[in-house]
């Protein structure tokens, strides 16, 4: 069955919608776009479509990935035109093309991800402390942080090998940063986990609310596009 | 204020019930309407956008070009906190604005539970709580839905209810207040009275005697001595929404909900909605066929609830099921029917619809005895049962959930040893299938029985508190040795406080404010209700709540909603009353055969089959 990649953005108020009830979402509005959707064999068969790596509630995400399989091939613009008009406020399509049927799943191929964040802190931040406290923060060999499982059992974790990038510019009371971290299958960074880190190194005062993240992009392996 | 919501949002649990922007949702060029009605829903986002009522209405204000319609629901309590240390006033999910830029809200009432929320939610608009602490430069309060039939524990803060089917009405109200927006809100209010189905509680003087009876009652200002409910004729053309909102979020109906007939005759006397609803009036076939492939079209759902009070009564129900299928089980839409009658026909009909198996069937022979059922008129035989649910076993089904009321008026120790005995022979039913011994369960459900205005019980006490609870430790005990029934039962503290308001007067009001005040939020959510609050709301104002709950009206006195007319004529239910004294079963309208509750000759309307034979009610027998 032919298969296409579907890049969206999931903005407004659509950031809040969580990935269980995305699912829900697209389902719907496939089938008020009327595509030609293949089904899952099975008692309940469903329609065939998978997602990149699941947003947290709340966060907007300028370009995200979906898989979806259809039963006849289509124009990839004719795509975007009929799904395009039947997403809800908040999800707009940005791209789709055609990938080759037998293309390893969206999911397994997400290995990296962009994030823009904005601190909010309750007083003007010195540039050059807040300069020293990320490269002190890459300087380090190791950065081991604890997580708690969902048994509630707390283990630790070395999440300095998955930070591949890490800019900022401070004004004032507010920073804006830029950070390449891991993401997808084969293990996960959550950007509030280095944020925390890089406060706390200079115990940087940040406001109530003040943490502001947007995932700006998806990659495959070694920076790779996923637009192919 | 957008700001501070985008702050705070993501720090809310499920955020999703704030944002609005669903698909379907209407946002109107505000400074070109005229008229601006809020839909304020007292409960959760998940619970309102179930509702049918508030998608009717959506569509049907919105639709018009002068008028517009934006939700608003109650926030829960953590989003409550937030938008209190925020100072943010509660604002409509559309464009985000502040209750009080709206002209009117208007609440609907589904459940006496929701009382509090309703003060909580003016409240947190910046509104006075009471009526007669706004003007016009507040918006017009109203109130309508099921409870707004006895509104009087609410009439203090609410400036006009709506009594019976609003689709009509409120676009009344919308005339009148274009070209009257500018009086005084008495003006006003004097003025919405005159509309048939308005309620106006300011203009009406009322005192009660000790017992609860109505001892002066004075309508003024020309108001009328009863309101009479709106109902709405020609049902098949009544407009339906074929473009619902559709929630982001995973809602308690998640599906789309076609309306296939309103009301029901069936004449179970302690059922409010059977009367209130009344007459039965169906949509035909081709109408409900055309709005189903638009709703499909227009939502995207998987999946068409067939909703009415009884569905399995629609006329043609098998060919309409038979067409709704043949056009949409190709596009991979499911049917459903929410509610079963307790008959082999309707377990045989799910089979046929039920793509997707839920595990078990839902039955409702409401009492454990003959006796008890002919007494409350549900006109269901043990036969019936046990061949509906032997039906379930045969089809596969391994699991039946059975409702009943307990402390129904009359009820008897054997009564309670009936629901017992009928839960273990359905459970034998279910062995006798060769259903899996694993999977076969019973699950037994027993709700308080709540005397609500309007009924042929609306005389009758609530059993004590005390009693409800010996009850449930009765059955609890009787069913504990049979390892395949569970046993579940309603809060009885719940079930009192809902007989106080059902059943209540204009003094209630004040504890409503003190309870409120108190902490009282989603009284209707047992993890958020605290019946010590009540308790202490009670004593501050020195009411007895027993004196609501407990006490038996006599046929002769005036009861505090007897100025609420929902069409069936009182001398009616008193006859249902005693026939329900004497276990006399009274027959279903449709039969053929009119009991003669008044309600047609009294509103000018008919039951409406279209589709089926054609009808004709009977003259009244009791005039």
């Amino acid at each position: 069955m032919p298969r296409y990649r579907i890049r969206y953005s999931k903005k407004g108020p659509a950031r809040f919608i969580s990935h269980l009830d995305l699912l829900r979402t697209f389902e719907r509005a496939i089938r008020r776009a009327g595509l030609p959707v293949a089904f899952s064999q099975g008692f309940n068969p469903h329609p065939k479509f998978s997602f990149g790596a699941p947003l947290p509630v709340g966060v907007p995400g300028e370009n995200e990935y979906m898989d979806i399989e259809l039963a006849e091939e289509m124009p990839p613009g004719d795509i975007v035109k009929s799904l395009g008009g039947a997403l809800p406020g908040g999800l707009d399509l940005e791209a789709v093309f055609q990938v080759p049927d037998n293309s390893p799943a969206i999911m397994s191929l997400i290995d990296r991800a962009g994030y823009t964040v904005r601190l909010d802190f309750n007083e003007p931040i010195d540039a050059g402390l807040f300069e020293r406290c990320m490269s002190d923060l890459l300087a380090l060999p190791e950065l081991q942080v604890t997580r708690t499982n969902k048994e509630g059992r707390k283990k630790t974790h070395d999440i300095r090998p998955g930070i591949f990038k890490l800019e900022g510019v401070v004004y004032g009371d507010v920073a804006v940063l830029e950070m390449e971290i891991k993401t997808g299958s084969a293990g996960n960074i959550r950007p509030e986990e280095v944020i925390r880190e890089l406060t706390g190194i200079g115990n940087l005062p940040v406001a109530e609310y003040g943490i502001h993240i947007t995932r700006n992009v998806l990659y495959a392996p070694g920076g790779r596009s996923l637009d192919e | 204020m957008q700001q501070t919501l985008e702050k705070i949002l993501p720090h809310v649990q499920k955020p999703s019930r704030y944002t609005g922007g669903e698909w379907n949702a209407i946002i109107k060029e505000w400074h070109n309407i005229d008229v601006k009605i809020a839909f304020a829903f007292p409960d959760v986002y998940e619970v309102g956008m179930s509702h049918l009522g508030l998608q009717i209405l959506y569509h049907v204000v919105n639709s018009r070009r002068d008028a517009l319609m934006e939700r608003v629901f109650a926030p829960w309590m953590d989003m409550e906190g937030m938008l209190r240390k925020h100072r943010m006033p509660l604002f409509s999910l559309e464009s985000r604005r502040p209750l009080a830029d709206f002209d009117i809200v208007a609440f609907t009432l589904q459940y006496e539970m929701t009382f509090t929320n309703v003060l909580n939610m003016l409240d947190m608009a910046g509104l006075p709580l009471r009526s007669a602490g706004r003007n016009k430069n507040h918006p017009l309060i109203i109130a309508g839905g099921p409870s707004a039939f006895n509104p009087e524990p609410l009439a203090d803060f609410v400036d006009a209810f709506v009594i019976g089917e609003g689709e009509e009405v409120l676009g009344d109200i919308i005339d009148l207040y274009k070209t009257t927006g500018y009086l005084s809100r008495e003006d006003l209010l004097e003025k919405l009275a005159t509309i048939q189905g308005v309620y106006v509680p300011s203009l009406y003087r009322i005192q009660y005697g000790t017992d609860g009876s109505v001892t002066s009652f004075a309508a003024v200002s020309g108001a009328p001595e009863k309101v009479v409910k709106r109902v709405l004729s020609d049902f098949d053309r009544a407009p339906f929404p074929s473009n619902p909102v559709v929630p982001y979020m995973g809602v308690v109906h998640d599906r789309i909900m076609l309306e296939v007939l309103r009301g029901c005759t069936r004449g179970c006397r302690f059922c409010q909605a059977g009367v209130i609803y009344r007459p039965v009036r169906e949509k035909s076939p081709d109408t409900l066929a055309r709005q189903a492939v638009e709703l499909v079209q227009n939502t995207g759902y998987d999946e068409i609830s067939l909703t009415s009070l009884s569905t399995t009564d629609y006329t043609r129900i098998r060919p309409l099921v038979t067409e709704l299928l043949n056009q949409l089980e190709h596009k991979g839409v499911g049917i459903s029917l929410p509610s079963l009658r307790v008959d082999a026909f309707s377990v045989d009909l799910a089979k046929e619809v039920q793509r997707v198996r839920r595990s078990s069937l839902t039955f409702a022979p409401e009492a454990g005895s003959q006796r008890m059922r002919d007494v409350i008129n549900k006109g269901v035989t043990e036969e019936n049962l046990l061949d509906a649910v032997t039906a379930s076993f045969g089809a596969g089904w391994h699991a039946v959930k059975l409702y009943f009321m307990i402390g129904l008026p009359g009820e008897l120790e054997e009564d309670l040893d009936g629901i017992a005995e009928l839960a273990i022979k359905v459970l034998q039913a279910g062995l006798q299938c060769r259903v899996a011994k694993g999977r076969l369960k019973v699950t037994v459900s027993a709700s308080s029985f709540v005397p609500k205005s309007h009924t042929a019980f609306q005389w009758e006490p609530q059993n004590t508190l005390g009693e409800l609870k010996r009850k449930q430790f009765y059955l609890k005990e009787k069913l504990k040795k049979e390892k395949k029934i569970a046993f579940n039962w309603h809060d009885p503290e719940t079930s009192f406080l809902e007989a106080v308001l059902a059943r209540g007067d204009r003094r209630l009001g004040d504890v409503l404010e003190t309870a409120w005040r108190l902490g009282a939020r989603f009284d209707g959510w047992s993890e958020c209700f605290n019946y010590d609050l009540w308790h202490r709301a009670f004593r501050e104002n020195s009411i007895d709540p027993g004196e609501y709950a407990y006490r038996r009206f006599n046929y002769e006195d005036v009861l505090p909603w007897d100025h609420i007319d929902a069409g069936v004529d009182k001398k009616y239910l008193i006859w249902e009353h005693k026939r329900a004294m004497a276990g006399v079963l009274t027959p279903d309208c449709r039969a053929g055969r009119c009991p003669g509750c008044g309600l047609c000759p009294a509103l000018e309307i008919k039951p409406e089959l279209p589709g089926g034979d054609d009808y004709a009610p009977l003259q009244n027998p009791l005039q």
